[in-house]
């Protein structure tokens, strides 16, 4: 109490308390297991599962196709699963922007407690259990499901439609659970935005479609990119939704993985494709970020 | 005109029917769920036959009238009641432990100020970002390669890690909304940090602790991917269980489970929706 | 031929408790081309509901608003030869100076070449020439002001509709202001409708004001006229300060009226519009209330008060003089360097007088 300096101490002393908890769980059980993760993606695979402590970097090679071993082969399907994936991960994408970015308006509209139970009624869904939203598109898409119940009596189609096991019926699936995530962003940035915007634009001679085009959607483009990044992320990666949607029919890249892991039990190859989704995750949040950057600097947000 | 447009009659009845579509496209795969679980057709859920308790009887070990066809793929109760523990033992456990750790490091990024804070910021977020798989795997490479047993623990773990990035944000918010002249206050008026954090952070962030709380909870109950990778063999938790009755085929008790689920999570979620809109 | 016309319009409004606010209220109005026009009322008068209503933002109820003759039923705002400068600029954060500035032309197709040339003279026009590749928030408060007035000039509207441009200046910036827009107005020869709530900037710039109150023009004529003859008793009150003395004619002498007011006090002036017996209401502005000197030399009409307080504001002394019965005057007594020798403080007894052409006399309402 004598001096600043123990001020100072002391004030250092409780941050390194308050951070340390965090700290050590964040090092020992995050960035730890993924460096692990990475440092396996480069050893060969042990013959009954576990891996052998040698460089082998074919785990990659098997994906993307470069020289090769005796014993690995260059798979394209491999490479054409990850595109699949991504092409379905960007479908989502657009299906849960189209479907959220009038509702944003909807809400942004309404008035008080309406308001709020509007933002309550669509934020709900998204605690429900993911298992149990998967299920429900189960119930409605499969051949004795609820729409081919309903169009067979109603005597519109004879045999059941194959509306399961398609990349759309993945799609639908990957659409309803992710919602919410695309539709909070968009929300946050419709809400914001300055209607005066909208009425200069109009008076300085833009008809309603240029008004939409030059200033509405250019105003709440950081909302739609923030909501497509944090969509695309959990959509490039997921394996439940493609396992009972998609049955065998559509493979992403995550039920390989998953497979690797607990049938083939080739680690090092699951590691290897699991660094492929991480590698594109990592593309598109330093993307997002260096945007967002350029965005403060130039004092738009 | 656009928002002439917007303010007209017309576009006004259009968003309000677009507006129910999406809120019909949210609720109405659920509530189809809630529908067949009352449904006694086993053979095709999508043909009502006649409502009954049953299926919601067979999950607590009630008597059932069905055929014995049907009590073949129904779980013992006990097998149920244990799965359920497990994930209330894990959610209560990780979300607590994920409370205290997320609080401390919220408080202590809003109120100090050190070098590399936004790179920790960013770092702490980051668990959040990773795909659920990916922390999954690299989770069971760790907890292999370290000797630990797959067990509830390495659950609790496992889940503790990104939960605590939740709770971080969800009280960094209620921070960021505080006047930090309270505390200024409290301590000129001659209260220690421990007090001032006692009788006047506290109380202030509260509604934010609590819902970072029951967000972590939900969160871990409801966790399927992560927990699939670093489940043992006799830790089995509720999603995994319904992931498994779910790959062994549908059964109307699916329905009634999933429905129970739903209630439990969705009052637990309106609570903490509740408690984080209020203002302070 | 008629410039633009506003013919009794009305608009109503529904509150959310259920009422109905009358923010036009038969609302008549010609303004004349080339001029400088200031509609200038309390805030929630209506008289940006008016400017609203001109733009075409919002529809007026009934009535008619026409330009050149020509209806405007119907016409959307991007259809209309009137451009707006908002309160809040209403800059697009999204673009750059030069592109805000060229947005008009851009979405009515106008050539590139001619685009940017006249870009680049609008920007000349209002001193910004040169920072057509800066973002809006890198400019202060005033260049943005400009950045909005320029975008909508470039377009050359027949009408420039201001909507309280210059509240979000600071007091220096807006005096600044007020005598660039109307040498602007003079040099680009545009009609300008501008709105404000501050009567100073209203008397300074317009070459004829509307004072808007309650969803009504309560008066319409230059400043002089508005500050010597208030139409009535929310004209003389709103614009600028006054005295208001209510009362009954009970002589006349040529133009010379004598009147008594409520408590039995006899004050003159003068007017050739009322007689014998008329109640009215006389205005006096503070400035015109002396303090008649000490000794000999009292002119006639004298009103004796006490000092309740003494303002300094810097170039006027604020008295506020106690006349009896409870009523106050204010009094601005002008400050001359080395006065404070006869400082006049709370208490000092002191006797008030004016010329009887000063005052302007109104008819009294309700009586």
């Amino acid at each position: 109490m004598t001096s600043s300096d123990t001020i100072l101490k002391r004030k250092r002393r409780s941050l390194i308390l308050l951070l340390a908890p965090f700290t050590v769980m964040l090092s020992v059980f995050f960035l730890v297991p993924l460096g692990i993760m990475m440092v396996y993606s480069f050893l060969e695979p042990g013959l009954y599962g576990g891996v052998e402590w040698n460089w082998y970097p074919y785990n990659y090679g098997r994906i993307i196709g470069w020289p090769l071993n005796d014993y690995e082969e260059f798979e394209p399907i491999y490479l054409k699963i990850f595109l699949n994936s991504l092409q379905i991960a960007i479908m989502t994408v657009i299906g849960t922007f189209v479907i959220c970015y009038p509702a944003a308006f909807w809400v942004s509209r309404m008035q008080g407690a309406k308001k709020n139970l509007a933002l309550f009624m669509i934020t709900l869904p998204f605690f429900a259990n993911l298992l149990v939203r998967i299920y429900a598109w189960l119930l409605l898409l499969r051949p004795t499901g609820f729409f081919n119940t309903v169009l067979q009596s109603a005597g519109l189609i004879i045999e059941p439609l194959d509306l399961l096991f398609t990349n759309f019926s993945v799609i639908i699936g990957m659409v309803y659970i992710l919602t919410p995530f695309m539709f909070l962003p968009i929300y946050a940035n419709v809400e914001k935005l300055d209607y005066s915007m909208v009425r200069a634009s109009q008076d300085l001679g833009a008809n309603p479609l240029q008004t939409f085009r030059r200033v509405i959607l250019p105003l709440t483009a950081p909302g739609i990119i923030g909501g497509s990044v944090i969509v695309f992320i959990p959509a490039l990666g997921n394996f439940i939704v493609p396992s009972f949607l998609g049955g065998s029919k559509v493979q992403m890249t995550g039920n390989l993985i998953e497979r690797s892991f607990l049938q083939s039990r080739d680690w090092p190859f699951g590691a290897a494709l699991a660094l492929l989704i991480m590698a594109s995750v990592v593309v598109l949040v330093v993307f997002q970020l260096s945007r967002q950057a350029k965005a403060e600097a130039r004092g738009v947000s | 005109m656009l928002d002439k447009i917007l303010n007209s009659k017309i576009w006004a009845t259009l968003f309000k029917g677009y507006g129910f579509l999406f809120l019909g496209f949210l609720y109405l795969p659920l509530g189809l769920i809630f529908v067949y679980s009352f449904n006694a057709n086993s053979i095709n859920m999508a043909i009502w036959t006649e409502f009954t308790f049953d299926w919601y009887l067979t999950i607590f070990g009630g008597a059932s009238s069905q055929s014995s066809f049907d009590a073949a793929f129904t779980e013992s109760p006990d097998r149920i009641f244990e799965v359920v523990k497990h994930s209330v033992i894990v959610a209560l456990s990780a979300s607590t432990v994920s409370t205290v750790i997320g609080t401390a490091t919220a408080i202590a990024l809003a109120r100090y100020h050190f070098v590399g804070k936004r790179f920790y910021q960013a770092l702490l977020v980051l668990p959040m970002i990773v795909p659920d798989i990916v922390l999954g795997i690299a989770l069971l490479i760790f907890f292999v390669g370290a000797g630990f047993k797959l067990s509830l623990l390495t659950i609790i773990i496992g889940h503790t890690t990104f939960l605590s990035s939740y709770v971080f944000v969800v009280v960094s918010a209620r921070l960021a909304g505080m006047d930090t002249s309270l505390e200024q206050a409290s301590a000129d008026l001659g209260a220690g940090p421990i007090t001032t954090f006692r009788r006047v952070t506290l109380p202030q962030i509260m509604p934010g602790v609590v819902g970072g709380f029951l967000l972590a909870f939900i969160i871990s109950l409801d966790d399927v991917v992560i927990t699939y990778f670093i489940a043992g063999v006799g830790s089995q938790t509720l999603p995994l269980f319904i992931l498994a009755m779910m790959r062994r085929g549908l059964r109307p008790q699916i329905n009634a489970l999933a429905v129970l689920l739903l209630l439990f999570t969705f009052v637990i979620a309106a609570i903490g929706l509740y408690l984080r809109s209020r203002k302070s | 031929m008629s410039f633009l016309k506003i013919a009794s319009a009305h608009k109503a409004y529904k509150t959310p408790e259920g009422g109905l606010i009358h923010a036009l209220d038969d609302v008549s109005l010609d303004v004349r081309n080339n001029e400088f026009l200031t509609l200038l009322g309390p805030s929630g008068c209506g008289k940006t509901t008016l400017l609203k209503c001109i733009a075409g933002f919002e529809d007026i109820d009934s009535g008619e608003i026409s330009f050149e003759e020509q209806s405007l039923k119907g016409v959307p705002a991007h259809r209309r030869p009137f451009n707006t400068v908002f309160q809040s600029y209403a800059l697009f954060p999204h673009l750059s100076i030069a592109n805000n500035v060229g947005y008009g032309l851009d979405v009515t197709g106008v050539a590139k070449g001619e685009r940017n040339k006249r870009v680049e003279e609008a920007l000349e026009l209002v001193g910004l020439a040169g920072f057509g590749s800066r973002e809006p928030k890198q400019l202060s408060g005033g260049q943005q002001q400009r950045v909005a007035l320029a975008r909508s000039l470039v377009l050359k509207p027949r009408v420039l509709l201001l909507d309280e441009p210059l509240s979000a200046l600071d007091r220096k910036m807006r005096e600044n202001m007020q005598i660039e827009l109307k040498n602007l107005q003079h040099s680009v020869g545009i009609t300008f409708v501008f709105v404000t709530h501050d009567q100073e900037e209203a008397l300074a710039m317009s070459d004829r004001i509307a004072v808007v109150a309650n969803g009504k023009v309560q008066q319409l004529a230059a400043p002089t006229e508005i500050y010597d003859e208030p139409a009535n008793e929310f004209v003389a009150n709103f614009v600028g300060t006054s005295n208001i003395f209510s009362g009954k004619v009970v002589a006349k002498d040529g133009a010379l009226l004598t009147i008594e007011t409520a408590n039995q006090r006899q004050v003159l002036a003068t007017s050739d519009r009322f007689g014998r017996g008329d109640h009215v209401e006389l205005v006096l502005r503070p400035e015109h209330l002396k303090l008649a000197p000490s000794g000999n030399g009292i002119p006639e009409s004298c009103i004796d008060g006490t000092v309740e307080a003494s303002v300094f504001v810097g170039s006027d002394l604020h008295l506020h003089v106690d006349v009896g019965k409870g009523r106050t005057a204010i009094v601005h007594h002008r400050h001359n360097r080395g006065d404070d020798g006869e400082r006049i403080e709370a208490g000092t007894s002191v006797k008030l007088y004016y010329s009887p052409n000063a005052a302007h006399l109104i008819k009294a309402i309700g009586r």
